[in-house]
């Protein structure tokens, strides 16, 4: 081979790419030319040309382990399973402060406040497991919607929500009767308790909506203290809970340094099992535990929800001061 | 009223259906995994390790769907997906490898007719295969890409990490091993040997 002639050297990457049929006319044309003067060029086309063929019938062949089908069901089950743990978020900011929502084929399974700065890497993986996904385009539907909620705009999110970040069947309870309080309302901590035939276990409410995995959408910021102060949100962000409520028409006020807290007087008020609303002087009320009762900031309030006035006190004839 | 919070099948709000993009990706499936599962079976030389392989790399490309550019070439990227698999996994077992690739794909069966101009062929085949079998990786894969899947020179050199000239070389460095390999068994009778 070594005693091959130039002009041979240099033909023969085309006329393999001759005999693969992926010459340009050109070169084909050049092969042709050659071939015609060269013997041995020619017997080396043809020698190729039957690898060509060859390998060629190598590809039409099916394989003795061609049947893809038992993998393809293997896959199936393994895609589905995957799909059942993947989550896709996005992050984005709101007049709250930036918010994650993260959504899996079950729902909506996630809504975080989101520290100004710091890793959200990391924040997300321990949040949402090793299969979360960015995806902006899969929550915008999602952000708008709460975007207008926070705004005001919009009283109801009518999301399927997923459940499997909650950590107990307590807690799910817990968020079930939270989820049942009427937008514009508020109870207390005692309330919720009560709701869910635990009466004594209010702390452990205070505990579950700490770990609400879905605030806002669940509307935990409706449940505060006993006495009326908003005793606390989202770590030490009372203030969110404060303008999620004015939102609402339920305006709390500032109450020592950092808390807020709602007036009873200032409130009307639903006696838990009634089907009217009163004012908060109406009889024996006010010395019922919050516990016992739904405090609306509004009339409007109290009817969207379905109640109506007290027939004795007449909150209709005689609202509130604004 | 309570116990319907988590229970509401779809919602009334937002629609679910764009949430997993499933559909368009059960269409990849449907169109690709059969293919790709057959690279993997000339690549591994080894039904379990094809059926192992293809299934992870539709499971890496679901992960990473959704990040694909509108009108990107999927059937390439899944073989890049593939060929990376492949890779490492020759990388995990490669005191192994030799010993399946010299077993390659063959299914002799019987003993063969020596009258038969198909038996002929069909040893050339067999003999063909061995010789890929033991062409170094990236010739191997390259040409495999090329001869069998009919993939361009650019999309192998993206699959192998290399310019679509080195992708060229690579396979025309194979074929002329091939060729080499059938010395013998190629155009008997044509020219004397010398």
């Amino acid at each position: 081979m070594s005693a091959m002639p130039t002009s041979c050297r240099e033909i023969e990457p085309h006329l393999l790419a001759s005999a693969m049929g992926e010459a340009t006319p050109d070169a084909v044309e050049r092969v042709r030319t050659h071939v015609a003067g060269c013997p041995e060029c020619r017997e080396e086309l043809t020698r190729y040309r039957a690898v060509d063929g060859m390998v060629d019938s190598l590809r039409r062949a099916p394989g003795p382990d061609d049947d893809a089908t038992l993998a393809r069901a293997q896959l199936t089950s393994r895609l589905a399973d995957l799909r059942s743990r993947m989550v896709t978020f996005g992050v984005f900011p709101s007049p709250l402060g930036p918010l994650l929502i993260g959504r899996s084929e079950m729902g909506v399974a996630l809504v975080q406040y989101l520290p100004a700065s710091g890793s959200l890497t990391a924040r997300v993986r321990r949040l949402l497991g090793d299969e979360a996904v960015e995806d902006r385009a899969a929550t915008e539907g999602l952000r708008a919607e709460l975007i207008e909620y926070i705004e005001g705009r919009r009283a109801r999110l009518a999301w399927p929500l997923d459940p499997r970040r909650m950590r107990s069947d307590f807690q799910r309870r817990v968020l079930e009767a939270t989820a049942a309080l009427p937008y514009g309302a508020v109870t207390s901590y005692a309330g919720i308790a009560a709701r869910i035939g635990a009466p004594s276990s209010f702390r452990s409410v205070a505990q579950a909506l700490r770990w609400n995995p879905l605030p806002i959408v669940i509307p935990c910021h409706r449940v505060i203290g006993g006495s009326g102060d908003l005793v606390g949100y989202a770590g030490k962000r009372v203030e969110l809970k404060q303008r999620l409520l004015a939102v609402e028409g339920v305006h709390a006020r500032p109450a020592g340094d950092r808390d807020f807290k709602v007036h009873r007087e200032a409130m009307y008020t639903l006696m838990n099992g009634e089907v009217e609303y009163c004012l908060p002087t109406c009889g024996s009320l006010a010395e019922h535990p919050l516990s016992d009762l739904t405090l609306f900031g509004t009339r409007e309030r109290a009817e969207a929800a379905g109640f109506g006035p007290c027939s004795s006190c007449r909150p209709d004839l005689h609202p509130l001061p604004a | 009223m309570e116990t319907g919070l988590f229970s509401q099948p779809g919602g009334t709000g937002v629609s679910m259906g764009r949430v997993m993009a499933e559909d368009a990706f059960e269409a990849v499936v449907g169109a690709h995994h059969a293919e790709i599962r057959r690279y993997l079976l000339r690549v591994t030389a080894r039904p379990s390790d094809a059926d192992d392989l293809s299934q992870e790399t539709f499971l890496r490309a679901f992960r990473a769907y959704r990040a694909l550019p509108p009108g990107a070439n999927v059937r390439a990227w899944l073989f890049t997906i593939a060929t990376n698999l492949g890779r490492n996994h020759f990388r995990a077992q490669s005191r192994r490898r030799r010993a399946y690739a010299a077993v390659a794909l063959e299914a002799p069966t019987g003993a063969p007719d020596r009258t038969d101009g198909r038996v002929l062929a069909d040893e050339a085949r067999v003999r063909v295969e061995q010789v890929i079998g033991g062409l170094p990786e990236k010739q191997r894969l390259a040409f495999i890409m090329r001869k069998m899947h009919e993939l361009d020179y650019a999309e192998i050199g993206t699959s192998l990490c290399c310019s679509e000239e080195s992708a060229r070389a690579h396979v025309f460095q194979a074929l002329r091993k091939i060729r080499k390999g059938l010395d013998g068994q190629l155009s008997a009778g044509t020219e004397p040997r010398s």
